[in-house]
């Protein structure tokens, strides 16, 4: 018997255990996960940059100092910036010393004339971007080859680390160097624009009307359904939906804001009704009571009374839409969203691209520099959810009440 | 004038009538009092603003659709236009690119004839913008000189506005039946016309999937038979995902329901769920770039044939652990709802807690646990990313995990990514795959709510 109870209470302790296992299991692959992201992307918010001595009289450079004034960058543009780097760089380092800068190296030639039209009378040291393999390299994760070249500029002094502040404010690119993730994160806020302005209000009024108005009938019932339906539906069919009638119907520019935003608003809004239904269904009854007591309208009652109530448990479903919207993907490739785009979107007709797609597509190079950009956008992608989600959790917390 | 004017012109007529009307409305409020009136003060200049605004952007809307013909109309009737080719294809590409060239979308002509389509596009495009913003004001003016003259001490403009308030409420809910509609309507009109090109019988039963062609058609070499897929999606998300989430989920629950001190609770609960919020983009960059490869060196170490980069163990896995936080939750809810005088009786019996929660709670929570396995399933069969980027595109029939196996997703992207030839079986496919898609998961759905709701009533 003794014996039997013991075993039982092994039993228990080995099932508390299996339960606290899986528990720390998915948690720790969580951690893994962000563990992971960030080892890989935290260096590509640096970049290795090289001292390029620059002399720029001897240069074959083809400016006219007069035009210099008046547009200067028109001026730097036609000026074949990129054979004074290579010039720059192959006296410095010997010859095939062009391959250890970046492309981007010209633009950092360029802002350093604009911002002091003078060098160009003297020989200057100029902090340009490396390479993707010595940059790589310096991060650590080289090719032998390379990391014999980064050491040697190392010890020569010319190699420092600085934040990569182009990857903040460039678009995509081929040479992961030179690439940016504002272009996508221009792209995703212009998207998230026009899905908040049409799913919030289209969410609220249907919530509205379904919760406080509409009578119980058979449509109410088909509208009641196809909602939850729709908050079920996978992503990927509103990609199909939103190519087959805003593309091919509607003949809306393809790879826009605007048709990405309609996408996703489609698939936001179920999410927005059935969070502001329970936010409006938490409105006690005797405040409507008491406001149709005192002889207002049933339109004036919910929008002066249960409107303002509901609405931060309404805005916290909202944001959460918004967060499950802003890291979605599928729906987007299927309208387009996957171009190559070289620069920031002006518009919302403009061809454009969102950071998960711009995940997504860096994914796809065979470039090795590529792996910690995408990780590092990533990370900012990772850092706008959770902030969403915090804010949305704060919310919750504040206005919670109990009535 | 360009359209966002004339709709920001419009709408601050709008705001004008308003403020009139508002300021009537309070004078003569003040002459006969505040109860002899209808309706408040704004409730008047709501009125007026709205039969400013409304008619004259219903209007605008309809002009949109309809200017463009008329200007083609115009063109064609033009002098310039009669030495156009008479075969309609040629002759709609000069006129289109004449016309893309006066709206100044396009910079020069391939073609020289557009050149002289030009002048009379943009003419044409003036004259008729210019009569639809005309017409346009002119309906807002008489809309709100109408509205305005009824607003008197005994006009219920209250009633009206709300009316029209409730008719807004009303069209916003109906979005939905409208997009469940244009859902299934796309789907299905695409499907049709796929399946007038492939068989239906050999698309749902053959085994062998390989689009070749994306010109015209149905090429010989295509093959659509979707079971390869089928199976891919079932062997990742409906076996190998559900081997990892059911388990961890449901234990999850347990412990956390059961066995958890609250703090740690509250704790580990948001942390579970945040593995719900990582974007599936992120869980398949995770699966290709750190989890696939290491599982194929697992594979090779202990000498697993045709181990690839690209596993649906790979996908499946990461797909489970997504998926945890769904079944945990529903597990959750529906041993929550188990009464407890159940797992009092238990405990009281002598049971052990483990005991009760096997042989009481458990049981008595299964339907539950059930519709929460059923909507995971349908999620992860519907779920796109990681098997794109972690499953590979090869249509595999196969049971080894460490082989590459294709989704119906996968295939969704992959056939609608490239070309855009919309009368290709290839890309048509997509759609059919979709129909598909779209089916099993609302029944899968269904099923799982009916599931969920009975097992609810059973206790209350």
């Amino acid at each position: 018997m003794r014996r039997r109870i013991a075993r039982r209470y092994a039993a228990e302790r080995r099932f508390k255990l299996l339960g606290l296992f899986s528990v720390l299991l998915s948690a720790g692959f969580l951690v893994f996960l962000l563990v992971t992201m960030m080892a890989n992307g935290v260096k590509g918010f640096t970049r290795a940059e090289i001292a390029l001595t620059v002399d720029f009289p001897r240069s074959p450079i083809l400016l006219d100092p007069a035009a210099l004034k008046t547009n200067p960058a028109q001026v730097l543009a036609n000026a074949n910036l990129p054979s004074v780097v290579d010039q720059a760089a192959q006296t410095a380092f010997g010859e095939g010393g062009e391959r250890f800068v970046s492309s981007g190296a010209v633009v950092a030639v360029r802002d350093a004339i604009l911002a002091d039209p003078a060098i160009l009378d003297r020989k200057v040291v100029i902090s340009v971007p490396a390479s993707e393999g010595i940059d790589l390299a310096v991060k650590g994760k080289g090719s032998a080859a390379d990391e014999a070249i980064a050491d040697r500029l190392d010890e020569a002094g010319l190699i420092s680390t600085a934040l990569n502040y182009r990857f903040l404010l460039g678009s995509d690119g081929t040479d992961p160097t030179t690439v940016g993730i504002w272009g996508a994160l221009k792209g995703s806020l212009l998207t998230m624009g026009i899905t908040l302005l049409l799913s919030f209000p289209i969410g609220v009024f249907a919530a509205l009307y379904l919760e406080e108005y509409a009578p119980r009938n058979r449509w109410t019932d088909l509208i009641e359904v196809s909602i939850n339906n729709l908050a079920a539906v996978p992503s990927i069919i509103f990609g199909l939906l939103g190519l087959s009638i805003f593309l091919n119907t509607m003949h809306l520019p393809r790879s826009a804001p605007l048709v990405g935003g309609m996408t996703l608003a489609l698939m936001t809004m179920p999410i927005i009704v059935i969070a502001g239904r329970n936010a409006i269904k938490a409105v006690p009854p005797s405040i409507r009571d008491a406001a149709l007591g005192i002889g207002a309208s049933p339109v004036q009652v919910v929008f002066h009374h249960v409107l303002p109530l509901a609405l931060p448990g309404i805005l916290t479903g909202t944001i959460i839409g918004m967060a499950r919207a802003l890291g979605e993907t599928a729906p987007l490739l299927m309208i387009g969203m996957r171009a190559f785009v070289a620069s920031p979107p002006g518009g919302f007709t403009d061809p454009a691209t969102v950071l998960p797609v711009q995940i997504f597509l860096w994914s796809d190079e065979v470039g090795r520099g590529f792996i910690e950009k995408t990780s590092a956008a990533i990370i900012v992608l990772l850092v706008f959810l959770l902030t969403m989600n915090s804010i949305a959790i704060y919310l919750r917390n504040k206005f919670e009440k109990k009535w | 004038m360009s359209g966002a004017m004339i709709v920001i012109i419009i709408i601050a007529l709008a705001a004008t009538g308003w403020i009139f009307a508002r300021a009537r409305a309070t004078r003569f409020q003040a002459e006969v009092g505040r109860l002899a009136t209808n309706s408040r003060p704004s409730q008047y200049g709501w009125y007026v603003a709205l039969w400013t605004a409304l008619p004259a952007l219903a209007f605008l809307m309809v002009w949109a659709n309809v200017m463009p013909r008329l200007v083609f109309d115009s063109v064609l009737s033009s002098p310039a236009a009669q030495s156009l080719p008479a075969d309609d294809f040629s002759r709609n590409v000069i006129l289109g690119e004449a016309n893309a060239i006066a709206r100044g979308a396009q910079a020069a002509a391939f073609n020289p004839q557009s050149m002289t389509l030009v002048e009379p596009f943009r003419d044409a495009t003036a004259r008729y913008s210019a009569a639809g913003a005309l017409l346009a004001a002119i309906l807002a003016f008489a809309g709100g000189a109408f509205a305005f003259s009824r607003v008197g001490p005994s006009f219920t403009a209250r009633n009206r506005v709300e009316r029209v308030v409730m008719w807004t409420l009303l069209l916003a809910s109906l979005i939905a039946i409208i997009t469940t509609a244009g859902i299934v309507a796309s789907l299905i009109f695409e499907s049709m016309r796929f399946f007038s090109m492939v068989n239906p019988l050999d698309f749902l039963f053959g085994l062998k999937w390989s689009p070749q062609s994306a010109a015209m058609g149905y090429g010989n070499d295509d093959a659509f038979g979707a079971v390869p897929l089928f199976w891919g999606t079932i062997f990742i998300g409906a076996i190998i995902a559900m081997i990892v989430a059911i388990p961890l989920g449901l234990m999850s629950a347990i412990y956390l329901t059961q066995y958890a001190r609250p703090e740690v609770r509250k704790w580990m609960k948001p942390m579970l769920e945040v593995l719900a919020g990582v974007p599936t983009v992120v869980y398949g960059y995770f699966a290709a770039l750190t989890v696939a490869p290491a599982l194929r060196n697992l594979a090779a170490t202990i000498g697993i044939p045709g181990a690839s980069s690209e596993s649906a163990l790979a996908a499946g896995l990461v797909m489970g652990v997504m998926i945890i936080p769904f079944v945990s939750s529903m597990a959750d809810d529906s041993i929550a709802a188990v009464p407890q005088s159940m797992r009092d009786g238990s405990l009281a019996m002598g049971a052990t807690t483990s005991e009760t929660i096997r042989k009481v709670l458990i049981p008595a929570a299964l339907p539950g646990v059930v519709g929460g396995v059923l909507l995971a399933v349908s999620r992860a069969i519907g779920e796109t990313m990681i098997v794109v980027m972690a499953a590979g595109l090869a249509a595999n029939l196969t049971l080894n995990p460490f082989a590459s196996v294709t989704t119906v997703t996968t295939q969704m992207v992959q056939l609608l990514t490239g070309d855009q030839e919309f009368d290709s079986a290839k890309t048509l496919a997509a759609f059919a795959l979709g129909l598909v898609l779209f089916i099993v998961t609302l029944l899968l759905n269904i099923v799982a709510l009916r599931v969920v709701k009975k097992y609810r009533e059973a206790y209350e």
